[in-house]
């Protein structure tokens, strides 16, 4: 029967015979089915990996995620087109998925209670909306398609950055991903074919409230009237049946990240990374179920969109790492060994030429699964963190490993010995404790001993402050500067250990525990206002790591302090330098610890012009040399990340220097200039040569 | 076959090394001691051989302030028993200490023992040659690639001129480690600060032998030397120089 035309609304199920309507019933009650199946094995998959507290301020979480998921902030950051076109299919899809049902609610409850609410106005603007909507979320799926098969953008390149590991290929992926996207088109598609071709029976006047299916109704209307309807009942139940299809296939594929995405937000830890957490009762990670249910959950919530791959350092330098690939590994050998809820990848991807063991869950993941040599590339700069839209954090799971092949003994000479002179000496330079402060030597003034005499800001130096000689140079203008302008300060002298940031990111839990009590026990022994550090390795640990330890301190980096005092006045330059100067951003400093304004204050203060680097700020590139990397066997890089860096400052054009504020930074890049030979194009500076060449008076 | 590897500790040369007041020998005080190198290859080579052949594997040190740190990393890295020998002073001789390993050994079951080739101290190896006449049993030394077959011990022992010779042995037997066949392993902290909890030392007290070893009267530093000419030229020119300097010397005496 057609609708009555002077009430506008529609009759659900208009067209199918009342069999038909049975059928339909029980075909959706087999995909909810099927969905609810594949849905808690996930679930029981999670449920096998170790407890985690991730339940605290639940509501602050799920604003926090709901924020995130509506906006779509972050799926949009640093992607425009992707992040446009998944917005629109989002909002679309809500939309719809809404409509659909408001329709439901409609017809099989309310209809019992003889109410009704789709009709009059209220349908009209139903109708408007969904059709609106509608055609966003074909637009959006349009973008992508175009992206996927015409733009092909660089993070979209499934090949891996591990060749050794060809067994496991990423075809399975990318049909998945064709799959999901192929199909809402033909959801949306024959959603318009059904409107279209219903309102065609009749045309009434009220569907104009439903433009896009009423300009299509009125192109169809030279259909002959059988026309319709059968096409009408076809296109019903190819649409119907397609989207019983989808609600199938939700758990078995990609389209899961609706679920896993909006859980990995609500759960993610906006300091992971930053302070990481204890090894579980086992050293590291072995087994797959030694992975927490969060870390489990990650691994399904890649949606393989490659902005870490892209961003990453370790993948950049050319060595086996991924972080992307990484993530996929996990997640398909979490799927080989505690079920396999993937269907497309694991049958015809990954996982059926997936090298297991017999039994999977005796794997050991760090070295079996994700080899060494890719454990140790990474340098821990946490932008693949930074980067992924969804909240995942590749950075505790490698950390975890890496603290496994520690227990294994599976490191590199190298790094051993580094380890072993940190172990014996507490520096990395195999020195003796007693000449950590011999760099002091020569200054005209005497430094004091925080121990002995209460200071306002006690100095931690740091490893490479103290002991190499192109960055003592820098400690001594750093001590002068401070001392010129008033600031009362000390050190720990020959007491102060390697503050074990970057010893505790290699995986030697003990080490840095260690190192950090020992540190905390002198810093307890000496009296000070506040830290102030030259090192931003070491103001990550010191802000972040040690708390959890039980010591806080209020912690400055050099760069805070001084922009303190030039705003208060107290430090003011005879000279404006006007130098062209690029900045880079230390990871602990930049990203880390959101800390990019008061470096770029104190250029301004001594008159540098600043031009930016493309990757700049929190999105600053590594220069390689953190999470234990400047102590390993580096051999493995074909392009080192520090060079990648001097080539990107010097297509800036005209600039002349390349501002450091990180003593390791300093290092790498006084080297990467050097092996480049464009130390004639470039000079690599520390931010305190600038502050003392603008204190220099004009005379000099 | 079950191992023994005495081990022995010297000073930590990252510390500058400074004589006693009467100058007759170092000041211990002042100096940090760690084990030494080839005695770590000793120990590496024992787990190796642990690992490849089973038994077990001991490890002693003499008693002194870093010998619990040792001992414990030696656990750490999968030493099965760690005995401390105490009743001995500290800084003893070379065959002062082989006769205190002797008697700590007698409670120890093993078939080869594993020292290492030689140690700042005992430059010319003795600890393992003095071990083995006091056990009565044979010793090789320079040894490298141990392995066992059946009841027998095969190895290689290095001569000089870059000869290596492959031996069988019938245990018991003294072996000075040249080097493992492998860099020793690393020993993670939190092992070894779990094991500083949890674990105990065996402690054997050996009667302080007579002191055998030769009695230091004075220590000197090294005098600088003055440096090397280094003789370029054609090798006329270099045999005519030589010729110079050699009459020249000759001519100051």
């Amino acid at each position: 029967m057609l609708a009555q035309l002077d009430t506008p609304t529609r009759a659900i199920f208009h067209n199918l015979a009342p069999w038909m309507q049975v059928v339909f019933y029980i075909a959706g009650g087999l995909a909810c089915a099927v969905f609810a199946w594949g849905f808690w094995r996930r679930i029981r998959k999670y449920r096998r990996g170790r407890a985690e507290p991730r339940f605290d301020r639940l509501g602050a979480r799920l604003g926090r995620a709901c924020v995130t998921i509506l906006g779509n902030t972050t799926v949009r950051r640093g992607d425009a087109l992707g992040g446009w076109a998944h917005t629109l299919i989002l909002w679309g899809f809500l939309v719809l998925f809404i409509g659909t049902c408001i329709v439901a609610l409609d017809h099989d409850v309310l209809r019992w209670f003889g109410w009704k609410l789709l009709q009059g106005n209220f349908y009209l603007g139903f109708s408007a909306i969904l059709d609106v909507f509608g055609v966003l979320f074909l637009a959006g799926l349009l973008a992508m398609l175009v992206r996927r098969s015409v733009l092909r953008p660089k993070a979209l390149d499934y090949r891996r950055a591990d060749p050794h590991n060809e067994a496991c290929d990423r075809s399975g992926f990318a049909t998945d991903d064709a799959i999901f996207l192929w199909l809402l088109l033909l959801i949306g598609v024959t959603g318009y074919a059904v409107e279209a071709l219903r309102i065609a029976q009749g045309m009434p006047e009220f569907e104009r409230w439903s433009p896009v299916g009423y300009a299509l109704a009125h192109a169809a209307s030279g259909f002959s009237a059988t026309t319709k309807v059968d096409g009408h009942l076809w296109s019903w139940w190819i649409h119907g049946l397609l989207v019983l299809l989808f609600v199938a296939y939700v758990p078995f594929s990609k389209m899961m990240h609706i679920f896993t995405d909006a859980a990995n937000l609500v759960f993610h830890d906006a300091n992971a990374g930053r302070r990481l957490p204890a090894p579980p009762s086992t050293p590291g990670y072995r087994r797959i179920t030694d992975f927490t249910w969060k870390e489990l959950l990650d691994f399904d919530a890649c949606t393989k969109c490659g902005r870490c791959h892209v961003a990453c350092p370790a993948n950049a330098a050319g060595t086996t790492l991924s972080p992307r690939d990484l993530i996929l590994d996990l997640r398909t050998f979490a799927n080989t060994a505690l079920g396999t809820p993937e269907w497309l990848p694991q049958r015809f991807g990954t996982a059926s030429r997936w090298p297991t063991a017999t039994d999977p869950a005796a794997v050991d993941v760090a070295a079996d699964v994700i080899r060494p040599e890719t454990l140790w590339s990474c340098t821990t700069c946490l932008a693949c963190v930074e980067a992924c839209p969804v909240g995942i954090e590749h950075l505790t799971s490698i950390v975890q490993m890496r603290r496994n092949l520690v227990d294994q003994s599976l490191l590199d000479d190298n790094l051993q010995s580094a380890l072993r002179s940190l172990g014996d000496y507490g520096n990395s330079f195999g020195e003796s404790a007693k000449k950590r402060a011999r760099w002091t030597k020569g200054l005209p003034f005497p430094v004091k001993d925080a121990r002995k005499t209460a200071v306002e800001y006690l100095w931690f130096v740091g490893d490479f402050a103290s002991y190499d000689p192109r960055v003592q140079e820098l400690s001594r203008k750093v001590a002068t500067v401070l001392h010129g302008a008033g600031v009362d300060f000390g050190l720990l002298h020959d007491a102060e250990r390697n503050s074990g940031n970057d010893v505790r990111r290699v995986g030697e839990e003990g080490l840095f525990e260690m190192l950090a009590e020992e540190n905390i026990e002198a810093l307890r022994g000496a009296e000070f206002r506040a830290i102030v550090t030259t090192d931003p390795h070491s103001y990550n640990a010191l802000r972040n790591e040690y708390p959890a330890l039980g010591a806080q301190f209020p912690v400055q980096h050099y760069s805070e302090l001084l922009a303190e005092r030039i705003a208060a006045g107290s430090l003011h330059f005879p000279r404006r330098l006007g130098h062209r100067a690029t900045y880079h951003d230390p990871c602990y400093l930049a990203r880390y610890n959101r800390q990019v304004d008061a470096p770029r204050a104190v250029m301004r203060a001594v008159g540098v012009q600043l031009i930016e680097m493309p990757r700049c700020k929190t999105e600053t590139f590594c220069c390689g040399a953190g999470g234990g990397r400047i102590w390993m066997d580096t051999s493995n890089e074909q392009r080192r990340t520090s060079e990648q860096r001097i080539e990107e400052a010097l297509a800036l054009g005209d600039v002349r220097y390349f501002v450091t504020a990180c003593p390791k930074d300093y290092a790498m890049y006084t080297d990467a200039v050097n092996s480049l030979g464009c130390r004639d194009r470039l000079q690599v500076v520390d931010l305190i040569e600038l502050v003392g060449e603008a204190l220099e008076d004009g005379t000099a | 076959m079950n191992i023994a590897v005495p081990i022995k500790l010297v000073p930590d040369l990252v510390e500058e090394l400074e004589l006693n007041d009467d100058g007759s020998d170092l000041d211990h005080d002042a100096l940090t001691y760690k084990i030494n190198e080839f005695c770590d290859h000793a120990l590496e080579e024992a787990l190796q051989l642990k690992e490849a052949h089973g038994g077990s594997v001991t490890v002693l040190a003499l008693d002194r302030d870093e010998a619990d740190k040792a001992l414990f990393t030696a656990l750490a890295k999968g030493a099965d028993r760690a005995i401390k020998v105490t009743g001995i002073d500290e800084n003893t001789g070379t065959l002062t200490a082989a006769h205190a390993f002797r008697a700590a050994l007698a409670g120890v079951e093993f078939d080869v023992l594993l020292t290492g080739v030689q140690a700042p101290d005992d430059r010319e190896g003795q600890l393992g040659v003095l071990l083995a006449s006091l056990l009565e049993i044979p010793h090789v030394s320079a040894v490298s690639e141990v392995s066992f077959d059946g009841g027998t011990v095969t190895l290689h022992k290095e001569f000089a001129g870059g000869v290596l010779a492959r031996y069988q042995v019938a245990p018991k037997v003294v072996l000075g480690i040249q080097s493992a066949r492998q860099a020793p392993r690393y020993a993670p902290v939190s092992r070894v600060r779990q094991l500083m909890k949890e674990a105990s030392l065996d402690e054997i007290e050996v009667e302080s032998p007579t002191n055998t070893s030769p009695e230091v009267r004075r220590v000197f530093r090294p005098t600088a030397g003055r440096g090397a000419e280094m003789l370029a030229g054609t090798t006329e020119d270099v045999a005519a120089r030589i010729a110079e300097l050699v009459l020249a010397h000759r001519g100051a005496r």
